[in-house]
């Protein structure tokens, strides 16, 4: 099909999906009472609780199913690791074939 | 002062802030105002304490659009969202500034209108600086308020800025016709097809047929949808800085992701996108931006009672 671009703003299922919780985003019990709070600057600070940018590509992303929150990057095993694992793992499968083969005909 | 965390994907880390009574004055004087300013914010600090009190001040609100570099005073036109459109200006500390508007102090509702209005805001300022979009209906007392929000997450919004400079944020939703692709995986796959006409052949009990043809319908769709997937994230790789894929929403979408690309590489992204529409002819596209970059910054901030 031919696929058009259109411009942010003109769904409102994307603008929602975008706008309710990400981005900068500060606790919603703060959200709500914030009217209560008279002056956050004398009775409350703000701190940055956490911050997350999600620059790198992900590894892991092409290769699994779509899942609602991806876990961060770090903490996935790379792909290098995976099939360095999965190398070793085929030469394990692979000799203890070979040795069974060899009781086999021996016995 | 606090901290920002540098490492993505690491918890929150907080720390001290100075001692509220320096930190007020020191607010105060980075205001950039006279003393003559400061007596008056003051004033208008005393004058509002109680509940009662505050009722004719109820456009005193700011509301918060995002956060930009920047060194001067900016205006966006009566953009405001609120009961009545309101001047979006900027609030400034240090080299950033937040994106605000007056607005009466009450939990905006997620309304069809006051959602369109936040993106809008965004979406103009998005036109010429590189912005950190707040989350809908961030309302702040004062300025000096939104002073204290930049400055205690200095580090924070301006290491993301850096980070997020000359990039935009594209939608690409993906759907499928998933009759269309059944009868496709049927007539692909010589077991399925063999049980399906078992079962429409066979009289009496089909359950087991039923059941088996059933679970390999299953598996095929879903190798099917992850090939696609895999194989759409692939092609758009060397043409994004990053990637974010979300929940499907639905059982015909299977791939909801949104993409970082900087603005040289936007014309490549766009057409690697147009060829994928008709290299796939039988998914649907649902493709937009440029967003702000909501689905590749995650910044959490919360209040703490001061000591």
């Amino acid at each position: 099909m031919a696929v058009e671009r259109a411009p942010g703003g003109t769904s409102l299922i994307d603008v929602l999906d975008r706008v309710l919780d990400k981005g900068i985003v500060i606790d919603a019990w703060v959200r709500v009472s914030l009217v209560g709070i008279d002056l956050i600057t004398v009775e409350a600070r703000i701190v940055v609780a956490s911050i997350d940018t999600y620059l790198k590509y992900s590894e892991a992303v092409g290769s699994v199913a779509p899942i609602s929150r991806p876990s961060p990057v770090a903490e996935l095993p790379s792909s290098q690791v995976l099939s360095a694992e999965n190398a070793s793992l085929r030469a394990e499968l692979a000799a203890s074939r070979r040795r069974g083969r060899r009781r086999s005909t021996e016995g | 002062m606090a901290k920002s965390v540098k490492k993505p994907g690491k918890g929150g880390r907080t720390s001290k802030a100075a001692p509220t009574a320096t930190r007020k004055a020191e607010t105060a004087r980075r205001a950039g105002g006279t003393s003559e300013e400061t007596s008056r914010r003051k004033l208008e600090r005393v004058r509002v304490p109680s509940t009662s009190a505050r009722r004719d001040d109820s456009t005193e609100g700011r509301y918060v659009y995002c956060v930009i570099r920047s060194n001067e005073p900016l205006s966006f036109g009566p953009l405001g969202l609120g009961p009545e459109p309101s001047e979006v200006h900027t609030v400034h500390h240090r080299d950033i500034a937040a994106v605000v508007s007056k607005t009466p102090i009450v939990v905006q509702d997620p309304t069809r209108e006051n959602v369109l209005r936040h993106q809008q805001v965004n979406e103009t300022v998005m036109q010429k600086h590189t912005v950190i979009p707040m989350s809908f209906g961030t309302v702040f007392k004062t300025n000096d308020d939104i002073i204290e929000l930049l400055r205690s997450a200095y580090d924070a919004f301006s290491d993301v800025l850096s980070k997020m400079q000359g990039k935009f944020e594209f939608g690409l939703k993906v759907l499928w016709d998933r009759d269309h692709i059944v009868r496709e995986i049927e007539e692909d796959d010589e077991d399925i097809r063999r049980l399906k006409s078992e079962i429409s052949s066979q009289k009496g009990s089909t359950y087991f047929a039923r059941m088996q043809y059933g679970r390999l319908i299953d598996a095929a769709l879903q190798s099917r949808s992850e090939r696609y997937v895999a194989e759409i994230f692939d092609a758009l790789r060397s043409v994004s800085v990053a990637s974010r894929s979300n929940k499907p929403i639905g059982d015909k979408m299977i791939m909801n992701a949104a993409f970082l690309v900087s603005r040289q590489m936007e014309q490549a992204f766009d057409a690697r996108v147009k060829e994928i529409g008709q290299q796939y002819d039988k998914l649907t596209f649902k493709y937009t931006g440029p967003w702000p970059p909501y689905n590749f910054v995650n910044i959490r901030l919360k209040l703490e009672r001061a000591h």
